[in-house]
């Protein structure tokens, strides 16, 4: 069963970041009081407070996919390492903005062809610098993904070979799938 | 060197028998439509742009100016108003103008048109050089049918 | 490649292929860097007709968006239905009645039938082989006829709703259905000796491009061009969706690796998808197409959703993320032939350009799914 190995080795993944992060956080903790300040809601500042614990089991009928594992930036190549290690290919690569908590998501869909399953790898960045190393290396097939990335959302994969547009216009300078993009 | 020449004969053979088989068809009937001297029928369900219905018993649109054709509508090519007569608790439609330039033929509006005050029309031959011909008043058009 | 380190000169002379070129069927750009007839880079272009269909998402209700799944894959429009569908089914808890998925995997693997169809006249037609495009036409009229009966468009459909269809299949369609079968059935035969069995094609199929199973994975690359490949996967056997695991087929694989292996799983799959409509045909139960309560407004929970529908180029996911509301927070659309093209700057390297044709007219592209 790749899927238990993966689970094991992106556990581990997880657990080595956690290990890590109070300087981590001591940055963080400026962008993650924004939202808390900003919103009124008591909703919102509840979510701040709990948020989903790094690895989930998720149930697979109901949300699509096997396993859904939160890792650090930085870490996004070794879980690119540990999937293509057990022969998983690359399904996409996309963004998501979460603009009331000035933060963006990268999210990584992975699928194994030959025992089915998938695992979504998803790594958060501020909002107002997005960067994080690129997988390109691992795996090629994401080139084309995360140029697709870097267009809508402006987040830029340090170390990939070209981001200019691939979908935009070539002298594009907009990411038209942020939240407050207004054409 | 004998894999060469059974090569260049099973190709040879491959190609009679696909010559074969256009001389065969070469024979048979037309299969095209001769289109501007004829024409296709639509079936009862292909969707044209939409149209208007008539309500048998007054003579006018069914239509109750509710605005769910245009609230559902994803290219915002429906415009719709109505005003209260005198006396009258219902209104009544003044003006329905579609975009059919933008119009996605996708049915939404008419789905969502309760009183069945809507349907797709069957017209396909819509050429015209000109934008402003594809505005259309469908009020204007459901009068002129009369 | 032995014979472009052969012919490795200096001088090398770029071309660009498209945007307006019949071998790219659509808009897409391929930068090539020749050195003489051999490839030495192919880049492709991609954006001639991007519409962003991701921020249309975004502004429309959930409903609204399914006209726009049409129009991503003009050739295979059901299959981008259905994954839509199963998505947000899927978010918002929606059952579907048994009726209404049959008539599903009837419509969309009719709807594979005639994507295929087109796919392979337009494929011999890049090889230069003119004739059997036209008889595929006459047999894919046929087929556009009978689904223009029952979903009122030839192309881009918009068929399928939350829960069920749009309207329920007339009575002429089993029967039309049945007819459409046996008369391709009978034709498959004409097809392969008209044009599997050429030795022009074959000359031109066998052991051109090959792209290595290690290749497709790392590309992500999925659909007839992995099957061709060797590996078996289909999304219909691996990840079952709708009533698929009630019908009996099976997935052509073939392991040469080259342009005729991904011809043949592609010709294989017309077969089978005649076979499963058969059955499917044979099973449909009576039954409402809809469920009895469809909310008005749907407004999936928070959380973020996945579903993947095999589509005739290869899987078809969908990542929805909802924020509770009746729009879409996000959508990612991920097409197959987006990644398949993907590969083809490294498969082609190497190769004449006419060979290079011959590799692109195998990953059956269709640009305006590859650019959303
Ligand atoms: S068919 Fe669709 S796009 Fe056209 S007017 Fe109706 S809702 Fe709008
Ligand atoms: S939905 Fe029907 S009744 Fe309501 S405004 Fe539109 S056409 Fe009139």
């Amino acid at each position: 069963m790749s899927l238990a190995k993966v689970r094991e080795a992106l556990a581990a993944l997880v657990a080595a970041s956690q290990e890590e992060l109070p300087p981590e956080e001591a940055i963080e903790s400026v962008t993650e009081e924004t939202p808390e300040a900003a919103a009124p809601e008591g909703e919102q500042a509840e979510e701040a407070a709990a948020p989903p614990p790094p690895l989930v089991d998720t149930n697979h009928a109901k949300k699509g996919f096997h396993l859904d594992v939160t890792v650090a930036p930085d870490q996004v190549v070794q879980a690119a390492e540990i999937l293509d290690g057990e022969k998983y290919t690359i399904e996409a690569v996309t963004g998501v903005d979460w603009i009331k908590e000035e933060q963006m998501e990268v999210v990584y869909d992975y699928c194994d062809t030959a025992d089915f399953s998938r695992v979504v790898i998803r790594a958060r960045i501020p909002r107002a610098t997005p960067e994080l190393p690129t997988i390109s290396r691992v795996f090629p097939g994401a080139d084309w993904h995360e140029r697709e990335t870097h267009d809508f959302f402006g987040i830029t994969f340090v170390g990939h070979p070209d981001l200019s547009p691939l979908l935009l216009p070539e002298d594009a300078d907009y990411h038209p799938l942020l939240k407050d993009f207004t054409a | 060197m004998s894999g060469y020449f059974k090569e260049l004969i099973s190709g040879t053979y491959s190609l009679a028998v696909g010559l074969g088989i256009t001389i065969k068809y070469f024979t048979q009937p037309v299969v095209t439509m001769q289109y501007p001297m004829e024409h296709v029928k639509m079936t009862p369900r292909y969707r044209g742009h939409i149209e208007l219905v008539r309500d048998e018993e007054t003579g006018a649109s069914k239509c109750i100016v509710c605005g769910m054709c245009q609230k559902s509508c994803p290219s915002g090519c429906i415009t719709v108003a109505g005003k209260k007569p005198e006396g009258s608790k219902k209104k009544v439609l003044t003006t329905y103008r579609l975009d059919f330039t933008k119009c996605s033929l996708c049915g939404l509006c008419v789905e969502s048109c309760k009183p069945g005050a809507l349907d797709f029309s069957k017209d396909y031959n819509l050429a015209s050089p000109r934008k402003e011909d594809y505005i259309f008043d469908l009020l204007k058009r459901l009068e002129e049918k009369s | 490649m032995s014979v472009f380190a052969e012919s490795q000169t200096q001088e090398t002379f770029v071309v660009n292929l498209g945007p307006q070129h019949p071998a790219t069927h659509g808009v897409l750009r391929v930068k090539l860097t020749m050195d003489g007839e051999y490839i030495d880079r192919a880049e492709p272009i991609l954006g001639y007709i991007h519409r962003m269909h991701e921020k249309n998402a975004e502004v429309g209700t959930w409903a609204q968006f399914m006209p726009n799944t049409g129009r991503m894959d003009y050739l295979h429009a059901l299959a981008y239905n259905f994954g839509y569908s199963i998505a947000v089914e899927r978010a918002a808890g929606i059952e579907v009645p048994e009726r209404a998925e049959y008539i599903r995997v009837i419509t969309c693997e009719l709807n594979r039938i005639s994507s295929h169809l087109l796919w392979f006249g337009a494929f011999v037609l890049d090889l230069g082989g003119f004739t059997p495009l036209l008889y595929a036409f006459d047999d894919r009229e046929q087929l556009l006829d009978l689904l223009e009966t029952v979903t009122g468009s030839r192309l881009t459909y918009c068929y399928y709703r939350f829960g069920g269809l749009y309207n329920d299949i007339d009575e002429n369609f089993v029967d039309g259905s049945r007819a459409f079968i046996k008369r391709l059935r009978s034709r498959m035969p004409m097809y392969h000796n008209l044009v599997t069995k050429n030795i022009i094609l074959m000359k031109r199929l066998i052991d051109i491009g090959p792209i290595s199973a290690e290749m497709c994975r790392k590309y992500g690359a999925t659909g007839p061009v992995l099957r061709g490949s060797g590996i078996n996967f289909d999304v219909r056997k691996n990840e079952p969706y709708s009533v698929y695991p009630e019908l009996d087929f099976d997935v052509p694989v073939y392991s040469e690796c080259d342009c005729m292996a991904r011809y043949m799983v592609r010709m294989d799959e017309i077969d089978q998808s005649m076979r499963i409509i058969e059955q499917a045909l044979d099973k449909l139960p009576d039954g409402p197409i809809k469920p009895e309560k469809v909310p008005k407004l749907i407004k999936p929970p928070k959380g973020d959703y996945y579903a993947a529908v095999e589509a005739a180029r290869g899987t078809f996911s969908i990542r929805l993320v909802s924020d509770g509301t009746n729009k879409p927070y996000r959508l990612k659309l991920r097409s197959p032939t987006f990644s398949n093209l993907s590969l083809y700057e490294e498969a082609s390297k190497g190769m004449l350009l006419a060979d290079a044709l011959a590799l692109m007219g195998s990953l059956d592209l269709v640009i305006p799914e590859i650019d959303r």
